[in-house]
């Protein structure tokens, strides 16, 4: 009798440690749904700004100085790129986590140290973007004179005197990219999630 | 572990874009009787593609083979598919950037593309806000809901 009781406690028991994983997988799967859209609703924003800035530049400087016909077509590399590396999600399972570089290689094969951004989905504790990329530049110890460099010879392509609406139009565009990453990486997080509740549905049905 | 899926890692990877582009003969044709409608009107989609250019992810590589694509009235469908399969076929690009308009007409080869690298993000153009119901992973999800939904019921 005594052992009857124990065997079904230890069967409850599993069965309850099973639905908490379900549920926790549920959770996960939900936070990175919200997430992912808040984040992209934030990037609209930051487009639009963009957009308006770009706008303004064009109106200040002359639709001749700003328009496709000035894009680079030289051979050069990006300056802005991904570091891609692998996360584990659990023993069985990784996912590809993706690190912004900002500012970090140059034409002449180079590479300066740049800024590393590493925009794990931590939505609620996000630092003003400005601050937070000076905060980055000082802790890794990359002269922001190289970034500015950087950001000189990308606005270059439009002229040497350019508007300040087309350095602003610079900056907003820098913080899409930012909240891009972010955005990717909720998306692989979000996709692992998906499958893993689809598995637990599939595995309760069957 | 030992079955584990391979996750392609990189030290240096890059974005790639295909962007929709304003038709412009309708900036000529609308009247612009205030400044700040004036300045809305110049606004032209490839103007996504020159921002995130100026934010440095703009890469020409020696055959002089750009990272984006700006689609505009003339640009087909077969080039737009080609672009698209070309970058996420790229062992060098690791999020592919697309606007919702352009991914809404190659929508079937977006939907079938389930690697994990590269990303493909649906971003909004000037002229064609997000709109989630469309967006191809949103979609999945609300498929699938409404599967199981059905299927419990029948249960």
């Amino acid at each position: 009798m005594m052992e009857d009781q124990e065997e079904k406690g230890n069967a409850e028991n599993g069965i309850g440690r099973q639905k908490q994983v379900k549920d926790e997988y549920l959770l996960q799967f939900l936070d990175s749904l919200d997430g992912y859209l808040t984040l992209l609703d934030s990037l609209s924003s930051t487009l639009s700004q963009g957009w308006l800035e770009l706008a303004s530049a064009r109106h200040a400087m002359g639709a001749s100085r700003i328009n496709g016909a000035l894009l680079d077509l030289k051979v050069h590399a990006a300056a802005t790129s991904l570091k891609v590396s692998e996360q584990d999600v659990d023993s069985m399972e990784s996912q590809p986590c993706f690190t912004l570089c900002k500012w970090a290689s140059s034409d002449n094969g180079e590479r300066s140290s740049g800024e590393e951004k590493s925009l794990s989905p931590q939505l609620r504790h996000r630092n003003n973007s400005q601050l937070s990329e000076e905060k980055v530049s000082t802790r890794t110890g990359t002269p922001l004179i190289l970034v500015d460099q950087q950001r000189q010879k990308s606005l270059s392509v439009f002229g040497v005197l350019v508007s300040p609406k087309l350095r602003s139009a610079q900056l907003s565009f820098e913080r899409a990219l930012e909240t891009l990453v972010e955005i990717a990486n909720l998306h692989t997080t979000m996709l692992s999630m998906f499958e893993q509740v689809h598995k637990e549905l599939e595995n309760t049905n069957g | 572990m030992a079955n584990r899926p391979q996750i392609r890692t990189a030290a240096s990877a890059l974005i790639a874009m295909i962007a929709d582009e304003y038709a412009s003969s309708v900036s000529r044709t609308m009247q612009q009787p205030y400044m700040f409608d004036h300045l809305l009107m110049q606004v032209h989609c490839w103007d996504t593609v020159v921002g995130f250019l100026l934010a440095g992810v703009g890469n020409v590589d020696l055959r002089r083979k750009t990272n984006y694509l700006i689609v505009d009235s003339k640009t087909t469908i077969k080039q737009i598919e080609d672009a698209f399969k070309e970058f996420t076929s790229r062992e060098d690009i690791a999020i592919v950037l697309i606007s919702q308009y352009v991914a809404n007409r190659i929508r079937f080869l977006v939907d079938s593309h389930n690697k994990p690298i590269p990303a493909i993000l649906e971003i909004p153009s000037k002229d064609h806000p997000y709109d989630p119901a469309q967006d191809s992973v949103l979609s999945r999800v609300k498929n699938l809901v409404s599967v199981e939904s059905v299927a419990s019921d029948r249960r």
